[in-house]
């Protein structure tokens, strides 16, 4: 079990408001992601679940039972930090069974689950090395074991892949969801990267200084952005917004295509522009159109190879369904 | 080939002066300890200079050896040693720990506590012994007086006078009997080198991962739990180097030593060689080699005791 209600919860540091009055629920058995750019309060918040930050108001619910004042050793729930925060002093076996001695566990127990964690994250082999003498990725499953063996209500992850190289991250990555699909315990996991966000959640909640500006499936929120923030911030490469005229035959203050839903044609269509950088991936191809007269740049995405180089000349179309509308606040229409 | 010997070349001088400033003192040591030579003498004066002629073996260590205070100063040397370690090494995990949290008027207190470290060890020790462990003058003497004074007056209270006549008069002690001169000793010079101990665990404390540290909390860890699974491992190396660097220093004690009892029931090795050398200085050199000989052991025994222990 791990449902988790916030309340009306805030935080302030002096003077600061840093996260306004927010009310978030999280089902059990969830993986929501925490996304947003970096200080927006996303890891305050995770950190004031955990019990680790003090609230200035509100409530936080764990499975019903308010659990505001219950210190955070007790409110069944494990953190796997950026850092990892291993103990250096002890070895794999006995940072993973920390948690376990801690709580007057009999040592035959704690061994069967070490042993049965470290076997679930491919361990065996360490576990009487020291965590200075293993690899970035073999620390994170440390502490993600470290995690494991105390059975918790949900476990919460604070950005745990941003040390790890680019391809030991994808690895992790899905090391992580298959976790979660084992387990089917809640998990919160905090990122300021949007394709972890995206690949992993079943929940994202879009935070902007503290305040929640949207929470869906991954899916919902890459079809109906809320705002322009959310239409922006989720997609890769970023969502091209267009402002003037070009927006008011829509009726709309702003609107935002996705580089994915935008034609180029070498002949003709909608808007005409030069082609700036073009950079070819193979799958696929991004460029960067300049001069096209509705924005400072477009960026397109073409599947596949296609050939064009810088100073061409090319003609973008917008597919019309894929158009999103949003007024002058940025909100969608 | 001369990429390796201009650098050699350049180091030498330096090597050359330090082995010179170790290698002649040590050699003057071992050459007189095992000659015959006192600084005055009427009946042989051939003794009053050095000379291979006045040849005396191991005479000297065994001179040394048979004298009544060599067993004991060995003995003290340690008994100070060890007192002074175990209590800084205590004191000061405890006072670095509790003044690592952030409070109002912590660079005062911070000034204040290193402060004794820049007192001389001489007028430290006059301080200690007349102003304050003094029996009848010093602080320990008023309190003792006062406390007495009190008690004198609580007996004669009506009701429960009977009661506080139960109790005896407090006595001071003297700190300059020869049963007591070395707790004096280990009292002022553990005053003065706690700072040290301080300074040093205060810098390690402040470098400690807090990460760790909410992870442990997390994990369940009590407070006492998080010290003893987290700090103290992380003050193992800090402790080894207090502990090293006290050991050479307070071997070699002398001055509080000197001022507290001029020797009287408290001798280490360092003073005893004093004592020989007001005179027989081939007997003060084999107990300096006896010192060497003494501090090379201390110095292994604590290194391997220290690492063992507490680098888990």
């Amino acid at each position: 079990m791990g449902r988790i209600q916030l309340k009306n919860v805030t935080k302030s540091f002096g003077d600061v408001q840093v996260i306004p009055p927010l009310d978030l629920t999280i089902e059990d058995g969830e993986f929501a992601v925490f996304v947003g750019p970096s200080g927006c309060g996303k890891s305050t918040l995770l950190r004031m679940i955990a019990g680790l930050e003090d609230l200035t108001s509100g409530e936080i619910e764990i499975d019903g039972a308010i659990a505001t004042q219950v210190p955070p050793a007790q409110r069944g729930l494990a953190m796997v930090f950026q850092s990892y925060a291993l103990y250096p002093h002890m070895s794999v076996r006995k940072n993973i069974g920390f948690p376990l001695r801690m709580a007057k566990m009999a040592q035959p127990e704690i061994d069967q689950r070490v042993e049965t964690a470290a076997k679930s994250l491919n361990l065996m082999d360490y576990l009487d090395r020291k965590p200075a003498d293993l690899s970035g990725g073999q620390r994170q499953r440390v502490a993600i074991g470290r995690a494991i063996v105390r059975e918790p209500a949900a476990f919460l992850f604070d950005e745990p892949l941003s040390n790890l190289d680019a391809a030991l991250r994808v690895g992790m990555r899905l090391e992580i969801g298959e976790l979660h699909e084992r387990l089917q315990t809640t998990m919160i996991y905090v990122t300021h990267d949007q394709v972890e966000a995206m690949t992993m959640a079943n929940k994202i909640v879009v935070l902007r200084a503290g305040v929640i500006e949207q929470v869906g499936s991954p899916l919902h929120l890459y079809h109906r952005p809320q705002n322009e923030f959310v239409a922006g911030f989720i997609g890769s490469p970023k969502m091209n917004f267009v402002t003037g005229t070009e927006a008011e035959k829509h009726g709309a203050a702003t609107i935002g295509i996705r580089p994915e839903h935008t034609v180029v044609s070498m002949s003709k269509g909608s808007w005409k522009g030069r082609v700036g950088v073009a950079e070819h991936l193979g799958s696929d191809t991004f460029i960067h159109v300049h001069d096209t007269g509705v924005a400072d740049m477009v960026t397109v995405r073409v599947s596949g190879d296609i050939a064009v180089k810088h100073g061409d000349t090319v003609y973008l179309t917008p597919q019309a369904d894929q158009i999103h509308k949003f007024d002058a606040q940025g909100l969608r229409l | 080939m001369s990429a390796r010997k201009l650098p050699r070349l350049l180091q030498t001088p330096a090597v050359l002066l330090l082995l010179v400033w170790m290698l002649i003192p040590l050699g003057m040591t071992l050459y007189f300890s095992f000659i015959r030579y006192v600084l005055n003498n009427l009946r042989r004066p051939e003794w009053t200079s050095p000379s291979l002629s006045n040849w005396r073996g191991f005479g000297n260590y065994e001179f040394v050896l048979n004298s009544k205070d060599f067993l004991f100063a060995i003995q003290n040397s340690l008994f100070i040693v060890c007192s002074i370690l175990f209590l800084t090494v205590i004191l000061g995990i405890l006072i670095a720990v509790l003044i690592n949290k952030t409070f109002p008027g912590q660079g005062i207190v911070r000034v204040l506590l290193i402060s004794p470290f820049f007192v001389m060890p001489a007028v430290n020790a006059v301080l200690w012994i007349n102003m304050i462990l003094d029996p009848v003058l010093g602080l320990q003497g008023i309190a003792v007086g006062s406390i007495n004074e009190l008690l004198d007056s609580l007996r004669n209270a009506p009701l429960l006078g009977w009661f506080f006549s139960l109790w005896p008069d407090l006595a001071p002690i003297s700190f300059r009997a020869t049963q007591t001169s070395a707790y004096a000793v280990i009292i002022m010079v553990t005053w003065q080198w706690t700072p040290f101990a301080v300074l040093i665990f205060m810098t390690s404390l402040q470098s400690e991962d807090q990460q760790q540290k909410e992870a442990a909390i997390l994990d369940g860890a009590s407070t006492w739990s998080q010290f003893r699974f987290l700090t103290l491992p992380h003050l193992a190396r800090p402790i080894a180097i207090v502990v090293m660097i006290q050991a050479i220093f307070h071997l070699s004690l002398y001055a509080e030593i000197e001022i507290v009892s001029r020797g009287n029931g408290n001798k280490n090795l360092p003073y005893l060689i004093g004592e020989f050398a007001n005179n027989n200085i081939g007997a003060a050199s084999a107990t300096g080699i006896f010192a060497v000989i003494l501090a090379n052991i201390v110095a292994i025994f604590l290194l391997r005791m220290i690492g063992k222990t507490l680098m888990e």
